[in-house]
């Protein structure tokens, strides 16, 4: 009867968790440091230069076929909060690339925000734990992971998350 | 007081060995090559299934690969690179459950159920014993008289019958 209580119990807890959800334990914890060199010109970026305002930091690929599903997505939330509402700073950087593709991939599906590049080594997806392209990252105004999102970012997905970094109505303050 | 004239190559000698005990020992490329092998044989290839960081040919593997080579380079220990990465990617990462925590009970847990397992056996099997033991009864002791007399009976009528 034990064993039964205690299967049941395993099935219980078990049940009651996402498959699909590899918990990062980097959620609530510092950003790792990075910088980057524009891939447009636009020189050295930083986390350390952004510090004060919202980051969403999208990793990606040009050889990755979930990334041209949400570049439009990422697109519109740049214009939208990013260049419009100033709410957040939405910077991509593409893994495993070459500058003269991942430019090309931009051109064809009109990313125009910030990117650039990571190292041959991965340092940087590797320092924030990245399974594998597309993962976004949402990153307060003092430096703080507060959200992860693995695979495709929808509108309603990252709207939700950019109002709770900015602490607006409709999401809690982070 | 006596003077050594070679008391600057002593004092040299000391500051030059307490200094070499704060370095850590230069490795050949052979050695680590054989740590980077060993320390990715126990990361998750996070892009694959079941395969380790040394086995898969991902090129995510190969960049952990590397990432885990430059550590090495730099001095770090096993520990504090399997630390590293499980900081970044959680335990899963980790091909062995740590032995501590809900990881414990993972290690354990089998040597613990055959240990219990044993037991149970060893307790059953002696308790059969004892109990056959003291049972040990003599066919007569345990025969009624009507018994015997049927048994008789019923041994007459197969003799017939043969």
């Amino acid at each position: 009867m034990g064993a039964i209580g205690g299967l049941v119990v395993l099935f219980v807890v078990g049940f009651k968790q996402d498959p699909y959800t590899v918990q990062s334990p980097l959620i609530n914890q510092p950003a790792p440091p990075w910088e980057i060199t524009g891939l447009r010109g636009e020189g050295r970026m930083s986390l350390e230069a952004l510090k004060g305002t919202p980051v969403v930091l999208n990793f990606w690929g040009s050889w990755c076929a979930a990334c041209m599903e949400e570049a439009a997505v990422l697109q519109a939330a740049y214009e939208e909060f990013d260049q419009k509402k100033k709410m957040v700073r939405v910077v991509g950087i593409a893994m495993n690339d070459t500058p003269e593709k991942a430019l090309e991939f931009a051109k064809r599906f009109g990313k125009k925000y910030p990117l650039g590049l990571d190292d041959k080594e991965g340092d940087i997806a590797i320092s924030y734990g990245v399974y594998g392209a597309p993962e976004t990252f949402f990153i307060d105004r003092l430096g703080i992971i507060r959200h992860k999102v693995i695979g495709a970012i929808t509108p309603e997905s990252i709207q939700k998350a950019i109002q709770k970094l900015a602490g607006q109505p409709g999401g809690d303050k982070p | 007081m006596i003077r050594l004239p070679y008391k600057p190559f002593v004092v040299l000698t000391l500051l030059l060995v307490l200094w070499s005990r704060g370095q850590a020992p230069a490795l050949s490329e052979e050695e680590v090559e054989a740590r980077v092998q060993t320390i990715s044989a126990e990361l998750r290839c996070p892009t694959c299934q079941a395969l380790s960081v040394k086995d898969s040919e991902a090129l995510f593997s190969a960049q952990m690969r590397d990432k885990v080579r430059s550590m090495v380079r730099e001095g770090q220990s096993q520990e504090e690179i399997l630390a590293y990465f499980e900081s970044r990617y959680g335990e899963f990462i980790l091909r062995s459950p740590k032995k501590q925590g809900v990881g414990l009970l993972v290690w354990w847990l089998p040597v613990g159920g055959l240990a219990l397992g044993g037991l149970l056996l060893f307790f059953r099997l002696a308790k059969n014993q004892k109990r056959s033991g003291e049972a040990a009864p003599s066919g007569e002791e345990t025969l009624t008289p009507e018994q015997i007399k049927r048994i008789e009976r019923d041994l007459k009528r197969y003799e017939e019958g043969l």
